[in-house]
């Protein structure tokens, strides 16, 4: 304690001390001096003979300035000062070097706290790894997979041998009303076991048993964020009877916060499946999502062959023939082609953390050798090694420690972009910063600026500083530094190419997908759905749904107003057997087509275009004999060659009765399964004559002249004149459906474009430096040739040419290694095939033209040198 | 080591504090005095380089062993006298006493007196 007050106070006395010490040590001097001269020394000699005798001031002064303790911290503090002084006195090396560090670690990061959020944090189910998905293999339509029926899904809960237990859910929208305003929220039914096989419980209450499932008891389970939105978090809730698609049901049980479960994590209610009879024999109801646990020790292979034997042995007696059964981990489900995009963007942001890295390297070496001059000087006035070291580690850090702060600053709005890269199956759509990812980049890069920043330090103290003096401003870096650095700047090159190849043949893919053509015109299409459960009543739902959108046309801005049973690109399914006039019953096995309801006005609604025929119109009115309009697959498929217009074709495996529907127009493709989906055959049929089908048109498309956003408020308000209580839902543009359907895509080829550019820019900057380093260096040598006799235009080649064979070097590697990179991500190409040839080349130019100005510059300067200065220098 | 003075005596590590104390104990003294002082005890065989000198004038004071102040010296000029402080002749006692039975230690096993000459 006595010591840290004395230190305090010598720290207040620290000018004094410093004052004191030296004229303490000039008293010694004069001491000395004159005790040689009383030995017989002439004035002179005697000044130097005591000077020689003190040795190097500076060191004396500096050793003994060490035993007042504080030395240490105030060092630190001089040299993190010297090192911001540095920063700011090297603008642009600090800049460069910053920068540099800055979009390696913030890259880094915010793509791996992605990656860990989506692909490998623990899912919220029990043994998660346990848990696959069952899909049925229909049609050999491959990995896809088909939605299972309820009734294959109890067979194989009763006769499979390795799972612990099977659980199904069905879609089920629900309509809240009673309590407040009536609403419509993403609804889904389960199995009674549903819980026991995830493995999950409830927040509070509980969840329902397969008793109450099999009963068919009106109970539900909600999500957190139900519970909190409509009913305040309050736990009296549970017991309470809420209305539920106009029926009472028991909320008995409110899930966790992080629950969710395929398809959507906006799913709020559960409820029993309680199958009807009928369903639970029904082998082509296909629309059910089966999830099962793997017994111990049970292996996916294994599981995969048992399963397909045992549903070839259910589906047996399907009229369609037997069929096997896709069984796939529960995690690549929900992550699906994010899997793949994350994975080549992580490897991307590696890429360039790794480029970065060199380049901070190259800077540092650069840098380093300008300095050994000067660490030569310091080294001769007498700094010892120690300190010398100590100072260079200290400059480094501050260029790491502004780098690492640099990274975290770019990281968080990085992170806040690639949020729309979580998938819609999967929960906690906010992305955390992993800081065990910031905190090894950042050491990486710490590690790199350390090495490469002490190096000259190193070397400088290592050598005698009169031999590095002597030496003049040459260097010692050799050949062997320079091989070094060339390595450096080939790699560098070589990953920015794979960058940018790939960022190539991603925006190729994107761009195809963007001109895909959807059959509709999708700007300024309004859509929104109106569950139409209170309308069970066919005359009378006719009747709503030509009244509502009666009164969404009377809207000023509106310019036509239609009705769908599906909204265009958002549903892959509804899909029912058809069989045509003259064929026999056995072919329907083979005949399944997409079945849309649509109202008289939703053709020119959308924008469709006819091939042939007519689209409906006032005619088509309730009748035994109604029309049918087609799209193309339909008419390619079943009527290659001829006009199907006029044909017949009835809906239905097994109805014998049920109407003949006249084909009475063919439209063009319109990408009803979505954007990216394949096409598949449909048939349209008018709302006025689809009786005979539960199928209920309850999507409202609108065309507008203005802003779709802006009529929103009149389109609520035109449909509650006609009654008060629809529910109105799911208010959205064919815009936004269609960027939400390319958003991995267009998000994978926005950061890859991204990671590529940087890259480009990274190498470019990394040739820039080592040939203007080498120039630095060889000033000497360029002045004795251009005094030998080479012309600036020698000169000029010479660099020039070097700065050429790294980057075509890189180029080579990078092209090549760019094929493999290619295979990787066909995932990520949507069975599209751009042209890797273009990339290439594409990729070839820019490089070369970039690289030629970066090897220009030096090699300018270079060409620049004036021998006689050159000489000088010396 | 100077090829010119080979009967030097190097200092060993950790005799330049207890040499200083015990020249001080004589009275106040400036550095040079004291490196005079222990070259001219030693009969020359002990020569106090300044680059340890002072670091550990300093450092003894940073202990608190012995205090400066500054007064003329014999010429008239301003010196930087340093006295033993009560803590220091302590510590000199101390380590006087160590030092005596170290010596005396190492004499005995370099000169091992013969039990029978007695």
């Amino acid at each position: 304690m006595i010591s840290f007050f004395r230190k305090l106070r010598w720290l207040m006395q620290r000018c004094d001390k410093e004052a004191e010490l030296q004229e303490e040590l000039q008293f010694h001097l004069q001491e000395e001096a004159d005790q040689r001269q009383e030995e017989g020394l002439t004035e002179e000699e005697a000044r130097w003979a005591a000077h020689r005798e003190l040795g190097n001031v500076a060191l004396v002064e500096e050793d003994t300035r060490a035993t007042w303790g504080w030395t240490r911290l105030e060092q630190l503090a001089r040299d993190a000062g010297h090192g911001l002084r540095l920063v700011r006195l090297n603008p642009v090396f600090s800049t460069i070097a910053i920068l540099t560090l800055a979009l390696g670690i913030g890259g880094i990061t915010a793509m791996f706290s992605a990656v860990y959020a989506i692909l490998i944090r623990p899912l919220p189910y029990t043994n998660a790894d346990r848990l696959v998905m069952i899909w049925d293999e229909l049609s050999g339509e491959g990995r896809s997979g088909h939605m299972p029926t309820p009734a294959e899904w109890l067979e194989w809960r009763r006769h499979n041998s390795v799972f612990t237990d099977i659980a199904a859910t069905q879609p089920g929208d629900a309509i809240l009303s009673g309590d407040s305003e009536p609403e419509e929220v993403p609804a889904r039914k389960a199995t009674g076991n549903f819980w026991s096989v995830l493995g999950v419980k409830p927040l509070i209450g509980r969840v329902f048993t397969e008793e109450e499932d099999v009963k068919g008891v009106r109970v539900i389970v909600i999500s957190h964020g139900l519970w909190q939105r409509r009913y305040g978090g309050s736990s009296t809730v549970l017991g309470r009877k809420i209305t539920v698609n106009d029926k009472p049901y028991e909320v008995i049980g409110v899930m966790p916060r992080q629950f969710y479960f395929m398809p959507a994590r906006s799913i709020d209610i559960w409820m029993p499946a309680s199958f009807p009879p009928w369903m639970r024999t029904n082998f082509t109801w296909h629309d059910a999502q089966v999830v099962a646990r793997l017994k111990p020790g049970m292996t996916l292979e294994r599981a995969r062959e048992s399963m397909a034997a045992l549903s070839r042995q259910v589906t047996a007696k399907d009229f369609r023939g037997p069929h096997s059964v896709i069984v796939t981990p529960l995690r690549e489900e929900l992550t699906g082609k994010t899997q793949t995009a994350l994975v080549v963007l992580l490897c991307a942001s590696a890429a360039l953390q790794l480029i970065a890295c060199v380049n901070l390297a190259n800077l540092l070496m650069s840098r380093g050798a300008v300095r050994a001059r000067e660490v030569a000087v310091r080294a001769a006035l007498g700094a010892g090694r120690g300190r010398l070291i100590a100072q260079f580690l200290t400059e480094s850090l501050v260029l790491a420690g502004l780098g690492t702060v640099g990274g975290l600053a770019l990281a968080v709005p990085a992170m806040r972009f690639l949020e729309t890269l979580v998938p819609e199956t999967m929960g906690a759509a906010r992305l955390a910063l992993d800081w065990r990812v910031l905190a090894f980049s950042a050491g990486v890069a710490i590690v790199v600026t350390l090495t490469f920043g002490l190096a000259p330090a190193l070397r400088g103290s290592r050598i005698a500083p009169q031999d590095r003096l002597r030496e003049g401003g040459r260097g010692s870096a050799g050949v062997r530094s320079y091989l070094f650095q060339h390595s450096l700047i080939v790699v560098e090159t070589a990953l920015a190419v794979v960058l940018l190849t790939t960022g190539g043949l991603l925006l190729q893919t994107f761009q195809h997908l963007r001109q895909i053509d959807l059959g509709i015109r999708s700007e300024k299409l309004l859509t929104l759905e109106t569950p139409l459960f209170r309308y069970e009543d066919f005359d009378r739902r006719v009747a709503f749904v030509n009244a509502e959108l009666e009164k969404i046309r009377a809207i000023p801005g509106v310019m036509n107003a239609g009705a769908i049973s599906r909204i265009p690109l958002t549903v892959t399914d509804q899909a029912t057997f058809y069989l045509l006039e003259g064929q026999s019953r056995d072919s329907v096995a083979e005949q399944v087509a997409l079945t849309r309801v649509v109202s008289r006005d939703y053709f020119a609604t959308v924008g469709a275009r006819l091939r042939e025929g007519r689209f409906f119109d006032i005619a088509d009115r309730k009748s035994e004999s109604p029309s049918a309009v087609v799209n193309e697959s339909f008419a390619n498929h079943n009527f290659p060659e001829r006009s199907p217009l006029g044909a017949r074709l009835k809906f239905g495996r097994l109805s014998e009765k049920g109407h003949w529907y006249t084909i009475v127009g063919v439209v063009k493709e319109i990408r009803d399964r979505g954007v990216v989906e394949e096409l598949k055959p449909a048939v349209y049929r008018v709302l006025e004559q689809s009786d005979q089908t539960n199928d209920l048109p309850s999507g409202i498309v609108v065309r507008t002249a203005v802003e779709p956003a802006s009529i929103i408020p009149a389109v609520r308000q035109a449909i509650w004149s006609v009654d008060r209580n629809q529910p109105v839902a799911r208010i959205q543009t064919i815009e936004e459906i269609v960027d939400r359907q390319l958003s991995t895509s267009s998000q994978s080829t926005t950061l890859l474009s991204a990671f590529a550019l940087l890259a480009l820019l990274l190498a470019s900057l990394g040739v820039y430096g080592v040939l203007s380093y080498a120039v630095t260096q060889r000033t000497n040598e360029i002045g004795v040739r251009m005094a030998l006799g080479a012309t600036s235009r020698d000169i000029l080649l010479s660099f020039g040419r070097r700065g050429l064979a790294l980057t075509l070097t890189g180029l080579g590697i990078g092209l090549v290694l760019g094929v493999m990179a290619a295979r990787l991500m066909t995932a990520l190409l949507y069975g599209f095939q751009p042209r890797y040839a273009m990339a290439a080349a594409a990729v070839s130019l820019v490089l070369l033209a970039v690289a030629a100005l970066a090897s220009f510059i030096p090699a300018r300067r270079a060409s620049r040198v004036d021998p006689l200065i050159a000489l000088r220098n010396e | 080591m100077r090829p010119d003075a080979p009967s030097r005596v190097e200092l060993l590590q950790g005799t330049l504090d207890l040499l200083i104390l015990r020249t001080l104990l004589a009275g106040p003294a400036h550095g040079h005095a004291i490196a005079k002082h222990i070259q001219r005890s030693s009969e020359d065989l002990l020569k106090v380089e300044t680059g340890s000198l002072y670091p550990a004038l300093h450092r003894l004071e940073a202990k608190g062993w012995i205090a400066p102040s500054w007064e003329l010296s014999n010429k008239g000029k301003r010196a930087r006298f340093y006295r033993l402080t009560r803590l220091g002749r302590r510590q000199l006692a101390a380590e006087q006493s160590k030092w005596e039975a170290f010596s005396r230690a190492m004499a005995l096993i370099l000169n091992p007196v013969d039990p029978e000459a007695q």
